[in-house]
Protein backbone atom coordinates (compact mmCIF):
# COMPACT_ATOMS: atom_id res chain seq x y z
CA UNK A 1 0.00 0.00 0.00
CA UNK A 2 1.49 3.77 -0.64
CA UNK A 3 1.52 6.23 1.88
CA UNK A 4 -1.51 8.32 1.06
CA UNK A 5 0.54 11.96 1.38
CA UNK A 6 -0.25 14.19 4.23
CA UNK A 7 -2.28 17.05 3.95
CA UNK A 8 -5.19 18.92 5.65
CA UNK A 9 -7.34 18.95 2.96
CA UNK A 10 -7.06 15.15 1.91
CA UNK A 11 -7.43 16.02 -1.93
CA UNK A 12 -3.55 14.48 -2.76
CA UNK A 13 -3.74 10.66 -3.52
CA UNK A 14 -1.87 8.95 -5.34
CA UNK A 15 -3.65 5.73 -6.32
CA UNK A 16 -6.13 5.97 -9.52
CA UNK A 17 -9.02 8.41 -8.50
CA UNK A 18 -12.42 6.67 -7.05
CA UNK A 19 -15.55 7.78 -7.98
CA UNK A 20 -17.58 8.45 -4.65
CA UNK A 21 -21.08 8.68 -4.64
CA UNK A 22 -23.92 10.58 -2.74
CA UNK A 23 -27.16 8.30 -3.82
CA UNK A 24 -30.16 10.69 -2.66
CA UNK A 25 -33.44 9.48 -3.82
CA UNK A 26 -37.20 10.10 -1.79
CA UNK A 27 -37.68 6.28 -2.21
CA UNK A 28 -35.14 4.19 0.28
CA UNK A 29 -35.75 1.01 -1.97
CA UNK A 30 -34.79 2.99 -4.79
CA UNK A 31 -31.63 4.33 -2.81
CA UNK A 32 -30.59 0.86 -1.83
CA UNK A 33 -31.07 -0.35 -5.36
CA UNK A 34 -28.70 2.47 -6.72
CA UNK A 35 -26.19 2.26 -4.01
CA UNK A 36 -25.79 -1.75 -5.06
CA UNK A 37 -25.80 -1.21 -8.63
CA UNK A 38 -22.90 1.39 -7.98
CA UNK A 39 -21.05 -0.69 -5.26
CA UNK A 40 -20.34 -3.52 -7.67
CA UNK A 41 -18.10 -0.80 -9.80
CA UNK A 42 -14.65 -1.28 -8.93
CA UNK A 43 -14.37 2.44 -9.66
CA UNK A 44 -17.41 3.60 -7.83
CA UNK A 45 -18.11 3.74 -4.55
CA UNK A 46 -20.98 4.83 -2.55
CA UNK A 47 -20.15 7.40 0.43
CA UNK A 48 -23.27 8.37 1.79
CA UNK A 49 -27.25 7.92 1.08
CA UNK A 50 -29.57 9.89 2.12
CA UNK A 51 -33.58 10.50 1.45
CA UNK A 52 -34.27 13.80 2.18
CA UNK A 53 -33.09 17.50 1.80
CA UNK A 54 -31.86 17.61 5.35
CA UNK A 55 -29.63 14.55 5.09
CA UNK A 56 -28.34 15.08 2.22
CA UNK A 57 -27.12 18.47 2.84
CA UNK A 58 -24.78 16.91 6.19
CA UNK A 59 -23.78 13.95 4.06
CA UNK A 60 -22.30 16.67 1.24
CA UNK A 61 -20.98 18.95 4.02
CA UNK A 62 -19.20 15.87 5.90
CA UNK A 63 -17.19 15.19 2.27
CA UNK A 64 -17.12 18.68 1.46
CA UNK A 65 -13.64 18.04 1.62
CA UNK A 66 -12.97 15.54 -0.51
CA UNK A 67 -12.67 15.28 -4.30
CA UNK A 68 -14.00 12.94 -6.90
CA UNK A 69 -17.40 13.17 -5.41
CA UNK A 70 -20.46 13.43 -7.20
CA UNK A 71 -24.27 13.32 -6.22
CA UNK A 72 -26.79 11.68 -7.77
CA UNK A 73 -30.04 13.21 -6.71
CA UNK A 74 -33.60 11.80 -7.60
CA UNK A 75 -36.41 14.33 -8.15
CA UNK A 76 -38.91 12.51 -6.21
CA UNK A 77 -38.07 14.68 -3.05
CA UNK A 78 -41.36 16.55 -2.30
CA UNK A 79 -42.85 19.63 0.04
CA UNK A 80 -40.98 22.69 0.89
CA UNK A 81 -37.46 21.31 0.62
CA UNK A 82 -37.95 19.38 -2.59
CA UNK A 83 -35.47 17.96 -4.56
CA UNK A 84 -35.01 20.95 -6.47
CA UNK A 85 -34.42 23.39 -3.43
CA UNK A 86 -31.53 20.73 -2.16
CA UNK A 87 -30.16 21.12 -5.96
CA UNK A 88 -29.89 24.97 -5.69
CA UNK A 89 -28.52 24.76 -2.37
CA UNK A 90 -25.56 22.62 -3.23
CA UNK A 91 -25.13 24.88 -6.15
CA UNK A 92 -24.88 27.79 -4.03
CA UNK A 93 -22.98 26.05 -1.40
CA UNK A 94 -20.97 23.56 -3.25
CA UNK A 95 -20.42 25.27 -6.60
CA UNK A 96 -17.70 22.27 -7.31
CA UNK A 97 -19.88 19.26 -6.45
CA UNK A 98 -21.10 17.88 -9.90
CA UNK A 99 -25.07 17.07 -9.31
CA UNK A 100 -26.40 14.43 -11.67
CA UNK A 101 -30.11 14.75 -11.80
CA UNK A 102 -32.27 11.21 -11.92
CA UNK A 103 -36.53 11.48 -13.00
CA UNK A 104 -38.60 9.56 -14.24
CA UNK A 105 -40.96 12.54 -15.93
CA UNK A 106 -42.22 12.88 -19.41
CA UNK A 107 -42.36 16.39 -19.19
CA UNK A 108 -38.85 18.41 -20.76
CA UNK A 109 -39.83 21.16 -18.26
CA UNK A 110 -38.75 19.35 -15.18
CA UNK A 111 -35.38 18.66 -17.32
CA UNK A 112 -35.11 22.70 -17.37
CA UNK A 113 -35.97 23.01 -14.14
CA UNK A 114 -33.28 20.62 -13.42
CA UNK A 115 -30.81 22.43 -15.19
CA UNK A 116 -31.65 26.03 -14.76
CA UNK A 117 -31.45 24.65 -10.83
CA UNK A 118 -27.98 23.81 -10.93
CA UNK A 119 -27.82 19.84 -12.20
CA UNK A 120 -25.13 19.25 -14.42
CA UNK A 121 -26.85 16.23 -15.72
CA UNK A 122 -30.18 14.90 -16.09
CA UNK A 123 -30.75 11.38 -16.91
CA UNK A 124 -34.44 9.79 -17.69
CA UNK A 125 -34.71 6.62 -15.19
CA UNK A 126 -35.79 4.69 -18.27
CA UNK A 127 -31.90 4.40 -19.35
CA UNK A 128 -30.49 0.98 -18.70
CA UNK A 129 -27.32 0.36 -15.25
CA UNK A 130 -24.59 0.58 -17.54
CA UNK A 131 -25.87 4.23 -19.13
CA UNK A 132 -26.43 4.98 -15.07
CA UNK A 133 -23.56 4.05 -14.23
CA UNK A 134 -21.61 5.45 -17.80
CA UNK A 135 -23.23 8.99 -16.66
CA UNK A 136 -21.99 8.98 -13.03
CA UNK A 137 -18.35 9.21 -14.37
CA UNK A 138 -18.85 11.11 -16.97
CA UNK A 139 -20.73 13.56 -14.51
CA UNK A 140 -17.75 13.30 -12.43
CA UNK A 141 -15.57 14.84 -15.34
CA UNK A 142 -18.10 17.58 -15.51
CA UNK A 143 -19.29 16.61 -18.41
CA UNK A 144 -22.84 17.44 -19.75
CA UNK A 145 -25.03 14.31 -19.39
CA UNK A 146 -28.32 13.90 -20.55
CA UNK A 147 -29.30 10.74 -20.93
CA UNK A 148 -32.83 8.51 -21.95
CA UNK A 149 -34.36 11.48 -23.47
CA UNK A 150 -35.96 12.40 -27.02
CA UNK A 151 -33.04 14.32 -29.33
CA UNK A 152 -36.23 16.29 -29.73
CA UNK A 153 -36.34 17.42 -26.51
CA UNK A 154 -33.46 20.10 -26.99
CA UNK A 155 -35.47 22.93 -27.93
CA UNK A 156 -38.28 22.60 -25.27
CA UNK A 157 -35.61 22.03 -22.83
CA UNK A 158 -34.04 25.43 -23.71
CA UNK A 159 -37.35 27.14 -24.10
CA UNK A 160 -37.85 25.65 -20.43
CA UNK A 161 -35.17 27.15 -18.86
CA UNK A 162 -35.70 30.88 -20.93
CA UNK A 163 -39.07 30.76 -19.08
CA UNK A 164 -37.11 29.75 -16.00
CA UNK A 165 -35.32 32.68 -15.76
CA UNK A 166 -37.99 34.81 -16.61
CA UNK A 167 -39.77 33.80 -13.53
CA UNK A 168 -37.04 33.46 -11.14
CA UNK A 169 -35.66 36.70 -12.77
CA UNK A 170 -38.69 38.38 -10.98
CA UNK A 171 -39.02 37.08 -7.52
CA UNK A 172 -36.04 37.15 -5.24
CA UNK A 173 -35.32 33.74 -3.71
CA UNK A 174 -36.87 34.73 -0.60
CA UNK A 175 -39.92 35.72 -2.22
CA UNK A 176 -39.79 32.45 -4.09
CA UNK A 177 -39.62 30.63 -0.79
CA UNK A 178 -42.27 32.22 0.83
CA UNK A 179 -44.52 31.37 -2.08
CA UNK A 180 -43.91 28.06 -1.71
CA UNK A 181 -44.92 27.81 1.68
CA UNK A 182 -47.82 29.67 0.74
CA UNK A 183 -48.71 27.19 -1.85
CA UNK A 184 -49.32 24.75 0.93
CA UNK A 185 -52.46 26.36 1.81
CA UNK A 186 -50.89 27.93 5.23
CA UNK A 187 -52.42 31.51 6.39
CA UNK A 188 -50.25 34.64 6.90
CA UNK A 189 -49.53 33.93 10.17
CA UNK A 190 -48.48 30.26 9.70
CA UNK A 191 -45.89 31.28 7.16
CA UNK A 192 -44.30 33.60 9.16
CA UNK A 193 -44.10 31.15 11.87
CA UNK A 194 -42.25 28.22 8.99
CA UNK A 195 -40.29 30.83 8.09
CA UNK A 196 -39.27 32.81 11.22
CA UNK A 197 -40.58 35.79 9.92
CA UNK A 198 -43.34 38.10 11.20
CA UNK A 199 -46.66 37.89 10.19
CA UNK A 200 -46.39 41.29 8.16
CA UNK A 201 -43.60 40.73 6.61
CA UNK A 202 -44.71 38.00 5.34
CA UNK A 203 -48.12 40.04 3.84
CA UNK A 204 -45.46 42.75 2.70
CA UNK A 205 -43.66 39.70 0.83
CA UNK A 206 -46.94 38.19 -0.77
CA UNK A 207 -48.27 41.62 -2.00
CA UNK A 208 -44.79 42.18 -3.66
CA UNK A 209 -44.97 38.63 -5.02
CA UNK A 210 -48.40 38.95 -6.71
CA UNK A 211 -47.82 42.71 -8.44
CA UNK A 212 -44.17 41.15 -9.36
CA UNK A 213 -46.34 38.13 -10.99
CA UNK A 214 -49.07 40.17 -12.36
CA UNK A 215 -51.35 37.93 -10.10
CA UNK A 216 -54.76 39.48 -8.14
CA UNK A 217 -54.16 37.33 -5.38
CA UNK A 218 -53.17 34.37 -3.63
CA UNK A 219 -54.52 30.96 -5.84
CA UNK A 220 -54.10 32.90 -9.01
CA UNK A 221 -50.15 33.58 -8.13
CA UNK A 222 -49.58 30.07 -7.40
CA UNK A 223 -51.75 28.91 -10.25
CA UNK A 224 -49.11 31.20 -12.35
CA UNK A 225 -46.15 29.95 -10.60
CA UNK A 226 -46.90 26.36 -10.56
CA UNK A 227 -47.89 26.34 -14.30
CA UNK A 228 -44.58 27.99 -15.54
CA UNK A 229 -42.78 25.48 -13.13
CA UNK A 230 -41.66 27.96 -10.61
CA UNK A 231 -43.28 26.18 -7.77
CA UNK A 232 -44.17 22.40 -7.37
CA UNK A 233 -47.27 21.75 -5.91
CA UNK A 234 -47.44 18.42 -3.67
CA UNK A 235 -47.91 15.35 -4.68
CA UNK A 236 -47.62 16.56 -8.34
CA UNK B 1 -48.93 30.15 -46.59
CA UNK B 2 -50.24 27.55 -49.24
CA UNK B 3 -47.57 24.42 -49.25
CA UNK B 4 -45.85 24.83 -52.64
CA UNK B 5 -44.19 21.03 -52.44
CA UNK B 6 -44.28 19.13 -55.44
CA UNK B 7 -42.48 15.89 -55.17
CA UNK B 8 -41.61 15.64 -58.69
CA UNK B 9 -40.85 19.65 -58.57
CA UNK B 10 -37.30 20.50 -58.42
CA UNK B 11 -35.28 21.74 -55.15
CA UNK B 12 -34.98 25.47 -55.03
CA UNK B 13 -32.05 26.98 -53.59
CA UNK B 14 -31.04 29.76 -52.34
CA UNK B 15 -27.46 30.66 -51.35
CA UNK B 16 -26.35 32.63 -48.30
CA UNK B 17 -22.37 33.57 -47.79
CA UNK B 18 -20.20 37.01 -47.83
CA UNK B 19 -17.27 34.78 -49.53
CA UNK B 20 -18.21 34.91 -53.43
CA UNK B 21 -15.91 31.80 -54.03
CA UNK B 22 -18.26 29.66 -51.40
CA UNK B 23 -21.49 30.86 -53.40
CA UNK B 24 -20.17 29.96 -56.79
CA UNK B 25 -18.60 26.72 -55.31
CA UNK B 26 -22.19 25.48 -54.37
CA UNK B 27 -24.09 27.40 -56.94
CA UNK B 28 -22.35 25.59 -59.47
CA UNK B 29 -22.76 21.99 -57.67
CA UNK B 30 -26.58 22.87 -57.54
CA UNK B 31 -26.89 23.46 -60.73
CA UNK B 32 -25.08 20.31 -62.04
CA UNK B 33 -27.19 18.75 -59.96
CA UNK B 34 -30.83 17.27 -62.12
CA UNK B 35 -33.08 18.06 -59.50
CA UNK B 36 -31.71 21.68 -58.36
CA UNK B 37 -32.60 25.00 -58.71
CA UNK B 38 -30.46 28.18 -57.79
CA UNK B 39 -32.60 30.64 -57.00
CA UNK B 40 -30.84 33.51 -55.90
CA UNK B 41 -27.39 34.34 -53.98
CA UNK B 42 -26.83 36.53 -50.90
CA UNK B 43 -24.02 37.83 -49.20
CA UNK B 44 -25.33 39.85 -45.69
CA UNK B 45 -28.16 38.82 -43.30
CA UNK B 46 -30.38 41.58 -44.41
CA UNK B 47 -30.48 40.55 -48.25
CA UNK B 48 -31.21 36.71 -47.35
CA UNK B 49 -33.69 37.54 -45.20
CA UNK B 50 -35.22 39.99 -48.05
CA UNK B 51 -34.77 37.37 -50.35
CA UNK B 52 -35.67 34.40 -48.74
CA UNK B 53 -38.92 36.23 -47.82
CA UNK B 54 -39.96 36.88 -51.46
CA UNK B 55 -38.84 33.75 -53.62
CA UNK B 56 -39.79 30.97 -50.21
CA UNK B 57 -36.90 28.67 -51.52
CA UNK B 58 -37.16 25.06 -50.33
CA UNK B 59 -33.86 25.03 -48.99
CA UNK B 60 -31.68 27.99 -47.56
CA UNK B 61 -28.10 27.55 -47.57
CA UNK B 62 -26.86 29.98 -45.08
CA UNK B 63 -23.57 31.01 -43.55
CA UNK B 64 -23.81 32.24 -39.67
CA UNK B 65 -20.73 34.61 -39.95
CA UNK B 66 -22.18 37.46 -42.24
CA UNK B 67 -22.92 40.95 -41.74
CA UNK B 68 -25.67 42.77 -41.59
CA UNK B 69 -27.45 40.38 -39.34
CA UNK B 70 -25.59 37.35 -38.73
CA UNK B 71 -27.15 34.02 -39.70
CA UNK B 72 -28.78 32.77 -36.79
CA UNK B 73 -31.29 36.28 -36.30
CA UNK B 74 -32.00 35.43 -39.88
CA UNK B 75 -33.12 31.94 -39.20
CA UNK B 76 -34.69 33.07 -36.13
CA UNK B 77 -36.50 35.62 -37.70
CA UNK B 78 -37.93 33.53 -40.48
CA UNK B 79 -39.12 30.62 -37.66
CA UNK B 80 -41.23 33.50 -36.65
CA UNK B 81 -42.80 33.88 -39.88
CA UNK B 82 -43.74 30.86 -40.03
CA UNK B 83 -41.71 29.88 -43.15
CA UNK B 84 -41.74 26.92 -44.90
CA UNK B 85 -38.14 27.23 -46.17
CA UNK B 86 -35.58 24.93 -44.71
CA UNK B 87 -32.52 25.92 -43.86
CA UNK B 88 -28.98 24.06 -44.00
CA UNK B 89 -26.55 25.74 -42.05
CA UNK B 90 -22.67 26.47 -44.05
CA UNK B 91 -20.22 27.68 -41.79
CA UNK B 92 -16.78 27.54 -40.66
CA UNK B 93 -18.16 27.95 -36.98
CA UNK B 94 -18.21 24.99 -35.06
CA UNK B 95 -18.17 25.62 -31.60
CA UNK B 96 -21.16 24.40 -29.16
CA UNK B 97 -22.91 27.65 -29.06
CA UNK B 98 -23.82 27.81 -32.67
CA UNK B 99 -24.68 24.41 -33.15
CA UNK B 100 -26.68 24.72 -30.13
CA UNK B 101 -28.45 28.14 -31.27
CA UNK B 102 -28.58 26.55 -35.00
CA UNK B 103 -31.20 23.91 -33.35
CA UNK B 104 -32.59 26.12 -31.30
CA UNK B 105 -34.11 27.88 -34.46
CA UNK B 106 -35.18 25.38 -36.16
CA UNK B 107 -32.50 24.56 -38.48
CA UNK B 108 -32.61 21.69 -40.44
CA UNK B 109 -29.27 20.46 -40.79
CA UNK B 110 -25.40 21.90 -40.12
CA UNK B 111 -22.71 21.21 -42.27
CA UNK B 112 -19.05 22.22 -42.03
CA UNK B 113 -17.29 24.37 -45.05
CA UNK B 114 -14.75 21.87 -44.74
CA UNK B 115 -17.12 18.89 -46.14
CA UNK B 116 -16.31 18.15 -49.97
CA UNK B 117 -19.07 19.77 -52.19
CA UNK B 118 -20.29 16.51 -52.76
CA UNK B 119 -21.16 16.30 -48.95
CA UNK B 120 -22.94 19.54 -48.66
CA UNK B 121 -24.96 18.84 -51.97
CA UNK B 122 -26.13 15.48 -50.15
CA UNK B 123 -27.12 17.59 -47.54
CA UNK B 124 -29.12 20.19 -49.28
CA UNK B 125 -31.10 16.86 -51.11
CA UNK B 126 -31.37 15.11 -47.41
CA UNK B 127 -32.81 18.87 -46.03
CA UNK B 128 -35.33 19.11 -49.15
CA UNK B 129 -36.46 15.53 -47.92
CA UNK B 130 -37.29 16.41 -44.56
CA UNK B 131 -34.26 14.56 -42.79
CA UNK B 132 -32.65 16.55 -39.93
CA UNK B 133 -28.87 16.43 -40.91
CA UNK B 134 -26.73 16.56 -37.32
CA UNK B 135 -24.14 14.66 -36.57
CA UNK B 136 -24.10 12.58 -33.45
CA UNK B 137 -20.90 14.56 -32.10
CA UNK B 138 -23.39 18.01 -32.75
CA UNK B 139 -26.17 16.86 -30.76
CA UNK B 140 -23.72 16.34 -28.41
CA UNK B 141 -22.08 19.66 -28.38
CA UNK B 142 -25.53 21.35 -28.22
CA UNK B 143 -26.22 18.50 -25.30
CA UNK B 144 -23.13 20.45 -24.03
CA UNK B 145 -24.02 23.95 -24.65
CA UNK B 146 -26.96 23.30 -22.39
CA UNK B 147 -25.39 23.32 -19.47
CA UNK B 148 -23.58 26.18 -19.92
CA UNK B 149 -27.06 27.90 -21.04
CA UNK B 150 -28.67 26.82 -17.97
CA UNK B 151 -25.80 28.36 -15.72
CA UNK B 152 -26.24 31.89 -17.61
CA UNK B 153 -30.02 31.75 -17.15
CA UNK B 154 -29.49 30.96 -13.45
CA UNK B 155 -26.66 33.95 -13.29
CA UNK B 156 -28.78 36.07 -15.26
CA UNK B 157 -31.87 35.53 -13.32
CA UNK B 158 -30.44 35.91 -9.82
CA UNK B 159 -28.90 39.47 -10.65
CA UNK B 160 -32.04 40.39 -12.48
CA UNK B 161 -34.18 39.24 -9.21
CA UNK B 162 -31.85 41.87 -6.69
CA UNK B 163 -32.32 44.44 -9.04
CA UNK B 164 -35.38 46.52 -8.12
CA UNK B 165 -38.00 47.66 -11.13
CA UNK B 166 -36.10 51.04 -10.99
CA UNK B 167 -32.34 49.60 -11.14
CA UNK B 168 -33.87 47.74 -13.97
CA UNK B 169 -34.89 50.99 -15.81
CA UNK B 170 -31.08 52.65 -14.98
CA UNK B 171 -29.49 49.98 -15.66
CA UNK B 172 -31.18 49.98 -19.42
CA UNK B 173 -30.09 53.48 -19.91
CA UNK B 174 -26.78 53.26 -18.61
CA UNK B 175 -26.57 50.38 -21.38
CA UNK B 176 -27.78 53.31 -23.55
CA UNK B 177 -24.94 55.31 -23.37
CA UNK B 178 -27.19 57.87 -21.47
CA UNK B 179 -25.07 59.98 -19.03
CA UNK B 180 -26.05 60.72 -15.43
CA UNK B 181 -27.78 63.20 -15.80
CA UNK B 182 -29.44 62.58 -18.89
CA UNK B 183 -30.62 59.41 -17.05
CA UNK B 184 -31.99 61.84 -14.18
CA UNK B 185 -34.14 63.96 -16.79
CA UNK B 186 -35.15 60.62 -19.12
CA UNK B 187 -36.42 59.15 -15.26
CA UNK B 188 -37.84 62.37 -13.12
CA UNK B 189 -35.46 61.99 -11.02
CA UNK B 190 -32.79 64.03 -8.96
CA UNK B 191 -29.10 63.49 -10.28
CA UNK B 192 -28.41 62.50 -6.61
CA UNK B 193 -30.78 59.93 -6.68
CA UNK B 194 -30.04 58.68 -9.95
CA UNK B 195 -26.17 58.26 -8.81
CA UNK B 196 -27.54 56.23 -5.56
CA UNK B 197 -29.33 53.83 -7.62
CA UNK B 198 -26.12 53.67 -10.27
CA UNK B 199 -24.10 53.01 -6.99
CA UNK B 200 -26.54 49.91 -5.91
CA UNK B 201 -26.46 48.64 -9.20
CA UNK B 202 -22.68 47.97 -9.41
CA UNK B 203 -22.55 46.82 -6.26
CA UNK B 204 -25.36 44.58 -7.01
CA UNK B 205 -23.45 43.49 -10.45
CA UNK B 206 -20.35 43.34 -8.71
CA UNK B 207 -18.66 46.37 -10.63
CA UNK B 208 -16.73 48.87 -9.79
CA UNK B 209 -16.95 51.28 -13.23
CA UNK B 210 -19.55 52.06 -16.19
CA UNK B 211 -17.83 49.97 -18.49
CA UNK B 212 -17.57 46.74 -16.39
CA UNK B 213 -21.11 47.23 -15.23
CA UNK B 214 -21.94 47.50 -19.22
CA UNK B 215 -19.51 44.15 -20.08
CA UNK B 216 -21.01 42.47 -16.76
CA UNK B 217 -24.79 43.27 -17.81
CA UNK B 218 -23.80 42.40 -21.57
CA UNK B 219 -22.30 39.25 -20.40
CA UNK B 220 -25.11 38.31 -18.51
CA UNK B 221 -27.95 38.70 -21.31
CA UNK B 222 -29.50 42.09 -19.59
CA UNK B 223 -28.65 44.55 -22.32
CA UNK B 224 -27.64 43.40 -26.10
CA UNK B 225 -25.12 44.49 -27.75
CA UNK B 226 -26.59 45.74 -31.26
Amino acid sequence: MQTPMPGESGELRLLPPTIGVIVVDGFPVVGAALTLLIEAEPDLKVLASASSARETLEAVRRLSRRSGVVAVVGLNIEGEENSYWLIRRIRDDFPRLPILAIGSNGDPMAVSRALFFGTDGYLHKSAGPEVFLEAIRRTAQREVVLEGLPSDWLVPIAEGIDVQKEWASRLTDREQQVLTVAAQGLTARQIGSRLGVRERTVTTHLSRIYKKLGAEGRVHAIDRAARSGLISLRGQ
Amino acid sequence: MLPMMNERSRTRVLIVDDHPMIRQMVSLACRNHPRMEVVGEASNGAEALELCRRLRPDVLVLDLLIPRLDGIEVARRLQEDGSATRILVLTGADDKASVFEALRVGAAGYGEKTASIEHIVAAIEAVADGTKVFTVEQERQAHEHLGEFARKARDTAKVLASLTPRERDVLGLIAEGLSTRQIANRLRMSERTAETHIGNIYQKLQVKTRLQALYRAAGLGLVTRE
